[in-house]
């Protein structure tokens, strides 16, 4: 029996579908059985960052209209074992999908798939509500700022109350040059704010963006940052033990030679 | 390097972020208003003021979440307790 993880932040463009892919892909890598369900219908955008858009035929919503069997909806994608998409209907609304449904398709998946992830879309309306329903823990993506934490905050306080546990934190976007200089909320404050577990820090890697516009998500090239942080949260969600790394600042070593240079 | 900092001690970014973001939170996790909460404040300080001596806006609040619930945290920093009469 798998598990049913929805990926939520409340604020909208903090990483989501990035993380999604991501993990989904990453999982799969280790050997995982995957399947990772798009629910921001309307807006779908899950089928993209994979690279997998030419090749989706059906939806979740001509599963739940019982226009196709759920195994036939799924996409695979056939650069690593066992990962698949449901991709999300492009013309509906959000509302068009009722809780009881989603619940429904991921009951059913996790019988086979050791990890079902739900791409949530951002807000605290229906499609959220839809995304979290057949879940039973939570990852909430945040970035390092007073809008985004303060809606994961209002996030954490609806799953909660859902019973949906344990529910986990990725901090993404961290700059460490920039909490050096004291401008963006380091990740002590903002665990101790949300108090809630970290599963792992996503630097800002100028990779995101390549990869997505590639349609390969970034743990296929493995030496970024952002690939190996990505690939660490995947490791520990699988219940291996590893370090969160603490963030070295960039510049440290080049701010040490110029210091020296200086006082040549 | 940068000795400078050091030194000012002028209010990080961060700092002010963190502060500003513990006061929204507690605000939305409270429900209440920020008027509310002031109203709190004073009152609890007036209770507090009959057996401590302290300066009124040294104090701080904010909720912490804990599991499913809150916990409410104040800082009343105090010079001494007052003698009982
Ligand atoms: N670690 C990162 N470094 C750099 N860019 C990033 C990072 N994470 C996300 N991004 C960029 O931020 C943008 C939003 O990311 P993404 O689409 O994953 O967010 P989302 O939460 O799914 O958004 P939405 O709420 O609209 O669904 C994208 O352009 C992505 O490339
Ligand atoms: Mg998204």
């Amino acid at each position: 029996m798998g598990k049913v993880i929805v990926i939520t932040s409340g604020k909208g463009g903090v990483g989501k579908t990035t993380s999604t892919a991501n993990l989904g892909t990453a999982l799969a890598m280790i050997s995982k059985k995957v399947v990772i369900i798009d629910a921001d219908v309307g807006l779908r955008n899950l089928d993209v960052v994979m690279g997998l858009e030419s090749r989706v035929v059906y939806t979740s919503m001509d599963v739940i209209e019982k226009r196709c069997e759920l195994e036939k909806a799924l996409v695979k994608d056939r650069r690593v074992e066992d990962l698949f998409l449901l991709a999300a209907s492009q013309r509906n609304r959000k509302d068009d999908i009722k809780p009881e449904q989603m619940l429904d398709i991921c009951e059913r998946l996790k019988e086979i798939y050791d990890f079902v992830l739900v791409d949530s879309p951002a807000g605290i309306e229906q499609g959220f509500h839809n995304a979290a329903a057949g879940a039973e823990e939570a990852i909430i993506i945040t970035t390092p700022d007073v809008s985004a934490i303060r809606d994961a905050d209002r996030i954490i306080g609806l799953l909660q109350n859902q019973d949906i546990e344990p529910i986990n934190l990725i901090l993404n976007r961290l700059s460490p040059t920039l909490v050096k200089k004291g401008n963006m909320i380091s990740k002590n404050d903002v665990l101790d704010i949300l108090n809630i577990d970290l599963l792992g820090i996503v630097p800002e890697d100028p990779g995101v963006i390549a990869s997505t516009n590639r349609g390969v998500p970034l743990v296929h090239n493995d030496g970024s940052p952002g690939a190996d942080a990505y690939m660490r949260i995947a490791r520990r969600m699988i219940g291996q033990r590893v370090p969160i790394p603490e963030m070295r600042d960039d510049n440290f070593f080049s701010n040490i030679l110029k210091w020296f240079s200086r006082n040549k | 390097m940068n000795f400078k900092n050091i030194f000012t001690r002028k209010a990080k970014t961060s700092n002010i972020a963190t502060q500003r973001l513990k006061l929204i939170l507690t605000q939305d996790r409270f429900d209440v208003s920020d008027d509310s909460m002031q109203k709190l404040q004073v009152e609890l300080t007036e209770v507090l003021a009959k057996y401590f001596e302290f300066t009124m806006n040294s104090v701080k609040m904010s909720l912490k979440r804990d599991g499913n619930s809150y916990v409410l945290m104040a800082d009343f920093p105090f010079k001494q307790l007052k003698k009982s009469s």
